[in-house]
């Protein structure tokens, strides 16, 4: 074995050490590729780089994309979008048996087409819907498990800043991504509602129904919605209308929800301070990880690393669709260590040239890759957006949160199937584009 | 018998850009000359860093051999600045050989932290719009994405403003209005899809974008006498006409391409036409001169010079 | 008290790089106001933009280094005891708190370079370093905010439970 090769693999153990002690994923990446790169090209330009990098990073144009969509996220989230959505959804079909969970995944969807995050999304129901199922009679872990999985939309559905992320990683364009991820986006919606009618079919009594409303009530909860529509439109619409590019996009939405929340008496001071405020520390947090990918990224390259592994996995002899699944396998057992956004960056760099490599569309690569990443988020052990939904709603045990979850993680992994068969769900709308 | 070292080269542009394979077998020549004992890899389209960070990569060591276009960084090489000002160079092939010559008077001052090896040129080149422009005075208004910081200048002279994108991005520019006219060479407007978008294109040798192939000081001297020799005759004018060849030859193949379409109008400038451009770049001009001043240099033996070397080279335009 | 010091500090800090965060949103959404009404655009909006974008997220750093915000494995960590978890925590911070050193003087060197290069920018031909050396000073302070942070985790670590850990690290990342 070469020597390069033998400090490419010292320094992905090295990396994992170092992140299962808790030192921040971005800052591991960053130590373990400048000590490799000094140990292969010398120290003085292993330090040269440290400043470049950082500098050339975070004063890119286009980055500004990821920190623009969360602020739009972050301010969507304070103004309590999401609590008219759920109301107009839960006063629509709440009354059916299972209709609260149907509601509580139309507006999840609904929030999820005007936030980036899916952890932000997870978040806000689990204060607005939660309490409601509850009050309703439905389990917790029913309740909880239809969160998670509602939850999961935000990074599909457009806007999106994983898949914003990838687009950067990958120079894949943002607007064609985004636009990849609204029908399998849908799908999740159409297979999480069939989820919960199954549930209700195979245990009737499990979920309660209550009374129908008024249609005069009805109508005045669905009138609400216009906020977010307007929004989506706005923004969604001024992408694919050519009025903005994608960090526009963003910058323009996060500026539309200030507004609109002003205007509406959603926000005051406070409220805006602490949307700044989470924008601004999410950005801090995935920038530090784009920094360090980018540095531990030179190591690789001057190790040949990515194409090392491209010949290695193609060797295998298992054709594409083997290595690919081999590829969501490893993604499914990451997803048991760290939240997707680190993920997304810690192996786009080196599974991208392997992807391409065998032929795969990049553009549908990023909608499974974050699909399955999502996954990762609610599957147990350990998930992000079951941990969020633990820390608003104290009283669940995570236990019961991953009862509940289990039944839509069998059904994202029937949509990942689909997905992988049918790539004509994520390809037809770009192809729309151009 | 020397001692093996093995060398990166670093560029900006995608693999299958043309000056990469170029790039490849002039390393190749090399390694030959030297007996096999410089070996080298070539690390594409921004593999190793920024197209803008490639002049620091050198002199820095992160690669050994980096291609920089200085005119990314506006202030910070005036003398190579002369060979950005607009209607100078007519062609890219001599084009090249000319401003090596001129230039190789000027890089041990100007690019001092690097071993400066050659310069040349992209295909002179004009401007691709989605509204007709025929003289300066149709800029003014106009969002424009210039090819480099000179241009930048001439845009805002003539009451443009400036778009900064990268190249792939340059084409959802335009569809969104973000951007109305690119500064760019033909073959790259076809291989990025700008013919879809822009129809008007004002086809004379505008700009050309001088770039420059340097090396770590460092390791250029840690090599022996033979080694060092091996490089030296491969940073010639000779051998910058031959680098810049495919590429311009790729660029030139665009506009053919471009014309056999429906729908494009492709402006020739009359000899008068081209001196109203010439008259409207003078303050361009000026202000380069004040810029040169500023590091004690001396514009007008620095633009006499090379017009007189462009003439020479048959290059002038 | 050195306690409210610091605490006024670490506010103030994220307040500034709160306003950037929405400096660059005003200068975007400018921007296209501009370009769809009046056909123009703000000089140097492009390059004004990206620097604004390094100094928020330099500022970003200090106050989520400080936060105990960053992305982190928690696999190991939730399962220790709290002695472990303690021990665990201190490593980690002092590791952080050394690449980010390496990190401030390394980008010391880039803003340097930048003024000694007279990098300007496109439009108005202002210089870039100013703005560069604002995004340093960002880094300068995550380094003291870090160094706080170990102190207190080493000596002091009661100083840390609420405000930081808990409470304050559930941003949305996905
Ligand atoms: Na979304
Ligand atoms: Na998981």
């Amino acid at each position: 074995m070469a020597e390069t090769d033998l400090i490419a693999i010292l320094g992905f153990v090295s990396l994992f050490a170092l992140m299962l002690l808790r030192v921040p994923v971005g800052m591991a990446m960053g130590l373990v590729g400048i000590t490799g790169y000094s140990m292969i090209v010398g120290p003085g330009p292993a330090l040269k780089l440290v400043g470049q990098t950082s500098m050339r990073t975070v004063t890119e144009y286009t980055f500004g994309v990821i920190p623009m969509f969360m602020l739009m996220g972050a301010v969507v989230s304070v103004s309590g979008l999401g609590r008219e959505l759920f109301k107009a959804a839960n006063s629509m079909i709440g009354h059916v048996r299972g209709g609260l969970g149907v509601a509580t995944v139309l507006a999840c969807g609904g929030f999820a087409a005007i936030c980036g995050s899916s952890v932000a999304t997870a978040a806000t129901f689990s204060t607005v819907a939660y309490p409601e199922m509850r009050r309703a009679g439905y389990p917790q872990s029913f309740s909880a498990g239809v969160i998670a999985a509602g939850g999961s939309l935000g990074a599909m559905l457009p806007p999106s800043t994983v898949l914003a992320v990838y687009a950067v990683l990958t120079q894949q364009d943002v607007g064609k991504l985004f636009m990849a991820g609204i029908l399998p986006g849908i799908l999740a919606m159409i297979l999480y509602v069939i989820t919960i009618f199954l549930i209700v079919l195979i245990k009737p009594k499990w979920l309660p129904h209550s009374e129908p409303r008024a249609w005069r009530e009805r109508l005045a909860d669905l009138s609400n919605v216009w906020a977010p529509i307007t929004l989506f439109l706005f923004v969604i619409g001024g992408l694919y209308g050519g009025f903005f590019t994608p960090t526009e996009a963003g910058g323009v939405g996060a500026s539309g929800a200030l507004i609109l929340g002003v205007l509406r008496r959603k926000l005051n001071i406070a409220k805006i301070r602490e949307a700044l405020l989470s924008a601004t520390r999410t950005a801090a947090a995935v920038f530090t990880v784009l920094i360090g990918a980018l540095m531990f990224g030179y190591f690789l390259t001057i190790t040949q690393t990515p194409q090392k592994i491209t010949v290695f996995l193609t060797s295998l002899g298992i054709g594409s669709y083997g290595v690919l699944i081999l590829i969501l396998l490893m993604y499914l057992v990451l997803g048991c260590l760290m939240d997707a956004m680190a993920m997304i960056i810690l192996t786009v760099p080196i599974i991208y040239p392997v992807i391409t490599q065998l032929g795969f569309d990049p553009i549908w690569f990023g909608v499974i890759v974050v699909m399955t990443v999502e996954l990762g988020l609610i599957h147990p052990p350990v998930g992000m957006i079951v941990f969020v939904i633990k820390s608003v709603v104290q009283d669940v045990s995570f236990t019961t949160i991953f009862k509940g979850v289990l039944p839509f993680v069998a059904t994202d992994i029937v949509r990942l199937a689909i997905l992988i068969s049918f790539p004509a769900i994520a390809l037809y709308l770009p192809s729309l584009v151009r | 018998q020397d001692k093996n070292v093995a060398l990166r080269i670093s560029t900006w542009v995608p693999a299958q850009q043309p000056l990469n394979p170029t790039l490849q077998a002039w390393a190749d020549d090399i390694k030959k000359q030297s007996g096999g004992t410089l070996t080298f890899t070539l690390f594409p389209a921004e593999q190793l860093g920024k197209a803008f960070d490639h002049y620091d990569m050198a002199r820095d060591g992160i690669a050994d051999i980096t291609w920089v276009n200085p005119g990314y960084q506006p202030g910070r090489f005036p003398i190579i600045g002369a060979a950005q000002l607009p209607l100078y160079i007519s062609n890219a092939k001599a084009g090249s050989a000319a401003i090596n010559e001129w230039y190789q008077q000027y890089a041990a001052t100007e690019m001092k932290d690097v071993q400066f090896c050659m310069a040349f040129t992209s295909d002179p080149a004009g401007m691709h719009s989605r509204k007709k422009i025929v003289l300066p005075t149709d800029v003014k208004g106009m969002k424009i994405r210039p090819a480099n910081a000179m241009l930048a200048q001439f845009v805002t002279t003539l009451g443009g403003t400036n778009v900064q994108a990268s190249a792939p991005e340059l084409r959802d520019l335009l569809e969104r209005g973000v951007a109305d006219s690119v500064m760019f060479p033909w073959g790259s407007v076809v291989l990025f899809g700008l013919d879809k978008v822009a129809k008007y294109h004002i086809d004379f040798p505008m700009f050309a974008a001088p770039t420059v192939l340097v090396m770590n000081k460092e390791k250029y001297k840690s090599l022996s006498v033979n080694q060092k020799k091996a490089i030296d005759d491969h940073c010639t004018s000779t051998w910058a006409e031959k680098v810049a060849t495919p590429w311009a030859d790729f660029e030139a193949a665009g506009k053919p391409k471009v014309a056999a379409q429906a729908g494009h109008e492709i402006v020739e400038m009359t000899p008068e036409q081209v001196q109203i451009w010439r008259t409207a770049a003078q303050p361009v001009e000026a202000a380069w001169a004040e810029g040169v001043k500023k590091v004690g240099g001396d514009p007008k033996q620095i633009l006499d010079s090379l017009k007189k070397t462009l003439a020479k080279y048959k290059s002038a335009l | 008290m050195k306690n409210n010091f610091s605490d006024r500090f670490i506010n103030a800090i994220e307040s500034l790089a709160a306003i950037f965060v929405g400096l660059v949103a005003l200068n975007i959404f400018l921007n296209v106001l501009l370009r769809k009404i009046f056909s123009t655009s703000i000089p140097d909006s492009y390059d004004f933009g990206r620097m604004l974008l390094g100094i928020l997220i330099f500022w970003g750093i200090a106050a989520t280094s400080y936060r105990g915000g960053h992305i982190t494995v928690d696999l190991v960590w939730t399962a220790a005891t709290p002695r472990i978890r303690r021990a665990i925590d201190i490593f980690a911070t002092l590791v952080l708190l050394f690449v980010v050193i390496v990190q401030t003087t390394m980008l010391f060197d880039k803003v340097r370079g930048t003024y000694n290069d007279r990098v300007l920018t496109y439009d108005m031909n202002i210089p870039t370093w100013p703005f560069y050396a604002v995004a340093w000073a960002g880094d300068v302070c995550a380094v003291l905010l870090i160094a706080i942070r170990t102190w207190r985790l080493m000596f002091n670590p009661e100083s840390l439970e609420h405000g930081t850990e808990s409470s304050e690290s559930q941003e949305n990342h996905g």
